[in-house]
This record gives C-alpha cells, sequence and structure tokens, in this order.
C-alpha cells in the first residue's frame, strides 16, 4: 500500500494534526515504510480466518451491572491543561 | 397546511432513535449513569480514555438490548461484533466510539402504527450497542468549550428504520410507538428531556413517479413537537429549493428549536471518514439459543397485546385503547381501576375527566394526585346512583386540591343524590299538583313543557334528585 500525500493530509486532517508542507516528504517516507513492514502480514491466507477470531476459542468477558466509582471529578481533571467548575476546557468548538 | 404544501410531492422519511440502556452502570465501565450530577464526577478511568485500560461489557445491557429486539419483532444475531467508529472530537476521549457496525446485536423487525388510512408497518434495519459521547457545553464561555464527560461511555441502543414513513404524523408515531415499547419493557425510561430517548431524521422529497431524492439528516430531536416541526421544515424547504430549479445538497443539519429552522452542520464533502474496523479490545459477542429463549419468555404483555386485550374483554374502542396504551403507566392505571367496573364509565373518567386535569396541573399520570384507587371510588359513587356525572366532577376536582376521597367529599358537601324513588315522586307530584294548567296543556299535545317538569322537579331537589328517575317518574305520571 503506497501512501501518497493527498491521503497523508486527509489522514491529518481528520486527526486535527496540521501537517507543514516541508515535513510532508518525510513524513510520507517514515509511514511508507511502516506500511510496508505491517504489509508483511499480508503474505498470511485469511479469506477462510473470520475477522477478531482468536486461537485460544476464548468468549467475550461480561460483567455485571454494579456501579463502582473510582475517582473524583477532581482526580480525573488532574491532568486536564485547563478545567473551570469542573468542566474541562477547550478552544471554543463551533458547528 | 402539511398537506396542502407537501401535495403533489412524496416524503420519505426514516429515522435512527438512541435509546439509553436503563442500565446503573456504563456499557464498558462501572461509571454510575445518573443524570444531572456534578460535572466530571462519573468518570472512570475507561471512560476518561486513559492508556491501558481495557473495556468490559455489561452483561445487564446485552439483555435490554435482546429484549428491546425481541419487543421490535426483530431477528436476534446470535453473533454480534463491535467496531471502532473513529473520529476526533473533544467530547470522545478515545478518539473513537466502540459500536457495532457490519454485524449489529439485533437485526431486521418491525412496528406497527396507526395512521389516519390505518395500520400501518414500519421497517426496523437494525439495533446495535454503543457508548455515548461527553457532553460539549458552547454557551458558557466566549471563547472556549466546557466539556462534562459524565455521559462518556453511557451504553445506548441506536435503532435504524427502514425508510418506511411518508409524512411527519407518521414520523412522531413511530417514535412514540417505539419509545412505548421500550418504556413497557424497560429497557430504556424514554425521557427525551433528559436526552434518554433522541431521535435523528432522514427527510427526502421526490415527485410521485421519480427516483427517490437527495437527503438530508437533522440530527438529536429530542421531543415529538421538534421532530413534527423539523420535518415540516425540511420538507418545505427541499421542495422549495426543487422547485426554483437548484438542487438539495446530501447534508447533516441542525434544528433550531428557538426558530423552529434547520441549518446545515456538514456537507457531504465533509462528512466524517469513520474508518471502521473490528475493535481488538473486545471479542464477538455470542449468544446462546437457551439464553435468549429465557429472555423471550420473560418479555411482558406489549402495547399491541393489551390492546387487543382491552377491546376484546371490555369492548373499549380501538381510539380509546390505543390512548390507554400509548404509556405503560396509563394501562396500568386504568387496569387497576376498571376491575369489576363499568369499563365506558372507567375510559370516560381516565382518557376525560382525568387526562384534562392532569394536562392543566402539566403532570404525567405516574405523579397524578388521585390514585387509582381513588378514582375507582368515585366512579363507583356514579355508578350506583349516588352523585351524577355533573357532580362528580366537582369532586373530583376538590379531591384533587384536598387530597380527600371521593366519600368524604360527597358527604361534606352533602352532594349526595337523591336516588329514592319514594322522595323524588313526592317531589314530582308536588310539581304536578302546582302546575294543572300546564299539566292540561301538555296532555293537549304541547310536548315541549315536559322538559318544564323536569327543570321544575330539579330545582325543587336543589340539583339533587337523580334526573334519569325524574324524567321517568313524569313520563309515567303524565301518561296516566
Amino acid at each position: 500500500m503506497e501512501f501518497d500525500k493527498k491521503s497523508l493530509l486527509k489522514l491529518g486532517k481528520l486527526a486535527r494534526i496540521s501537517i507543514s508542507d516541508d515535513k510532508l516528504n518525510n513524513l510520507s517516507k517514515d509511514l511508507n515504510s511502516i506500511l510496508e513492514f505491517v504489509d508483511q502480514l499480508k503474505e498470511i491466507k485469511t479469506d477462510q480466518v473470520d475477522p477478531t477470531s482468536n486461537s485460544l476459542n476464548q468468549k467475550l468477558e461480561v460483567r455485571d451491572d454494579k456501579v463502582d466509582t473510582k475517582n473524583s471529578a477532581e482526580d480525573i481533571l488532574e491532568n486536564a491543561p485547563e478545567k473551570e467548575m469542573d468542566f474541562f476546557v477547550v478552544p471554543k468548538v463551533i458547528e | 397546511m402539511v398537506a396542502q404544501m407537501i401535495e403533489g410531492w412524496n416524503l420519505v422519511i426514516g429515522i435512527e432513535i438512541h435509546a439509553q440502556v436503563n442500565s446503573k452502570s456504563k456499557l464498558f465501565s462501572s461509571s454510575p449513569t445518573d443524570f444531572g450530577s456534578k460535572p466530571n464526577s462519573q468518570v472512570s478511568l475507561i471512560d476518561a480514555a486513559m492508556p491501558g485500560m481495557l473495556p468490559v461489557i455489561n452483561k445487564f445491557c446485552i439483555e435490554q438490548a435482546v429484549k428491546s429486539g425481541i419487543g421490535l419483532n426483530a431477528k436476534i444475531n446470535k453473533k454480534s461484533i463491535f467496531d471502532r467508529k473513529n473520529y476526533f472530537y473533544q467530547d470522545l476521549p478515545q478518539g473513537y466510539q466502540i459500536s457495532q457496525y457490519k454485524d449489529p446485536i439485533v437485526g431486521e423487525g418491525f412496528v406497527e402504527i396507526e395512521t389516519e388510512n390505518g395500520q400501518k408497518k414500519i421497517g426496523v434495519e437494525r439495533l446495535h450497542l454503543e457508548q455515548d459521547a461527553g457532553k460539549s457545553l458552547h454557551d458558557q464561555d466566549p471563547n472556549f468549550t466546557f466539556v462534562d464527560l459524565n455521559r462518556s461511555g453511557i451504553a445506548l441502543m441506536e435503532i435504524v428504520s427502514k425508510p418506511d414513513m411518508n409524512s411527519p404524523e407518521e414520523a412522531v408515531e413511530y417514535v412514540r410507538k417505539v419509545r412505548s415499547i421500550l418504556r413497557y419493557l424497560g429497557t430504556c425510561d424514554g425521557n427525551m428531556e433528559q436526552g434518554s430517548l433522541r431521535a435523528d431524521v432522514n427527510v427526502s422529497v421526490n415527485k410521485p413517479g421519480n427516483e427517490l431524492g437527495t437527503r438530508c439528516e437533522i440530527k438529536n430531536l429530542n421531543s415529538f413537537k421538534f421532530i413534527h416541526a423539523a420535518i415540516v421544515y425540511e420538507a418545505k424547504r427541499q421542495i422549495r429549493l426543487i422547485e426554483q430549479g437548484d438542487s438539495v445538497n446530501q447534508e447533516t443539519r441542525l434544528f433550531n428549536t428557538q426558530s423552529g429552522e434547520t441549518r446545515s452542520m456538514r456537507s457531504k464533502e465533509d462528512a466524517h471518514d469513520y474508518r471502521y474496523f473490528p475493535d481488538p479490545d473486545l471479542l464477538p459477542l455470542t449468544l446462546d439459543d437457551d439464553w435468549i429463549k429465557g429472555l423471550q419468555d420473560s418479555i411482558p404483555e406489549l402495547p399491541d397485546q393489551i390492546k387487543e386485550r382491552l377491546i376484546n374483554e371490555y369492548s373499549l374502542s380501538s381510539y380509546d385503547a390505543n390512548i390507554i396504551v400509548s404509556d405503560k403507566a396509563t394501562s396500568e392505571y386504568f387496569e387497576d381501576v376498571v376491575k369489576n367496573r363499568n369499563p365506558k364509565l372507567v375510559t370516560t373518567w381516565v382518557t376525560g375527566e382525568l387526562f384534562s386535569i392532569l394536562n392543566k396541573k402539566n403532570l404525567i399520570i405516574e405523579d397524578s394526585p388521585i390514585t387509582s384507587k381513588q378514582l375507582g371510588e368515585l366512579v363507583d359513587n356514579i355508578e350506583n346512583g349516588k352523585i351524577s356525572n355533573r357532580q362528580a366532577k366537582e369532586v373530583l376536582e376538590e379531591m384533587c386540591e384536598s387530597g380527600k376521597g371521593a366519600l368524604e367529599i360527597i358527604d361534606e358537601k352533602g352532594l349526595s343524590q337523591i336516588s329514592n324513588e319514594n322522595e323524588i315522586e313526592s317531589l314530582v307530584d308536588n310539581v304536578l299538583n302546582s302546575n294543572p294548567e300546564n299539566v292540561k296543556k301538555y296532555k293537549n299535545g304541547k310536548d315541549k313543557l315536559f322538559g318544564f317538569f323536569v327543570g321544575e322537579a330539579m330545582k325543587l331537589s336543589k340539583g339533587k334528585a337523580n334526573p334519569k328517575i325524574v324524567n321517568d317518574l313524569i313520563k309515567k305520571k303524565l301518561s296516566q
């Protein structure tokens, strides 16, 4: 799979990361080498295998509907760069 | 109004309902789901998407989704898969929503709605489980957006309809019906004001015989009134565009509840590219037949079945039965009162008099100041002739104000109706004896005087005489 500059800019936009022109070339080269590495997985035939199947034959773990509050608003906001009145504060978002 | 505007046009509507599962804890974490708590006080490390946290699914939520599927006459999928729906937004800490894409837990089903032209089947495409996002407040500060993650990770059931509705009324009826079914099942509380149930509405218009028009999606409508108003506005807008020779752009729109207008939120070109893929943190969800069977057996009687039973058991009209079963609390209230009483009388007093009092006071039936037992007592006193309908209305209002029982008020006010025939007979005799002229005229053919005699007798009893007995006795005496 080849990652061209256009796809890279689109990916950047979707992740809200701005990519400056001078970084475009190197970034594209880096990403492509990662993809090439991962592409080796394609050598394995998987057309008979369901997605998310696993060799352990495990079932999805479930839990009971019990409430357990482990942290307070103060805890969860501790790492927030900006906070006010127990809210996270982010730059204005206009829809 | 709407019909006129739409004349010559087809309206095609499909709806996605987001219904919050009635669970105590979230879909993949043990944080509480209580409404109105202090901001960010119900956020676990999973909900905040801290690195290394793993989701573990809530068994109760799986059950509620399957129950809802059964209530929607839908196929239950024994294997379903959780996917990541990727998008970047400030109230989505994970950067993706865990949802179900290709393999939802519930497949195709249907619900039946009442329309002007009778029953109509509305297809359900699917129901899947997904996480809710956090809440963004844009109006707290001119320069910043505030984010509360309490909702983040709460379990939602997204119910997608087929584009089977053709009027705003049908759309509203469909949402009402789905809400009612979920409330009967107890899988979602249906509280639209608190956002427990909200709808995204897809609207397109076309000329009959032509292919379908381009649709627009109106997001996040949280009342029946808004659903209706948004569809009317949107249909008009699209028709106007096409009639002007313009075309409708496929886009997502927002409804302004103040102005009643919709405005563009994002166009197709800006539409999200969600890059779905199976969530590697979650294995496929498999359900076994016995477990599904167990849930099927636990399904309570649903509105359609209750309606049929009310019509058969109590000879209610389809119209009355519909009103009564539209809400679980109403049907329970009605069935409490109607036991061993006259169904017609009870229907009138529940859907007529009681509802009008509740409406006036802006109350729901759960908060009715008059219990089903109290209303039953009132109906008993109408049925046994102790008070007239007119007096009963007065008593009901007084019951509502004072909280006293019907009998107590009847005694206090000396309202009880005179039903003793001997007593009434002497009243009637009194009236006839003191108006010999009129009796003569009546007997000579002046029929209209009948009302005069009844009126006089009622006046004499201070309005307390049972009008039916008065009528019967006067008729009897005058024909002698």
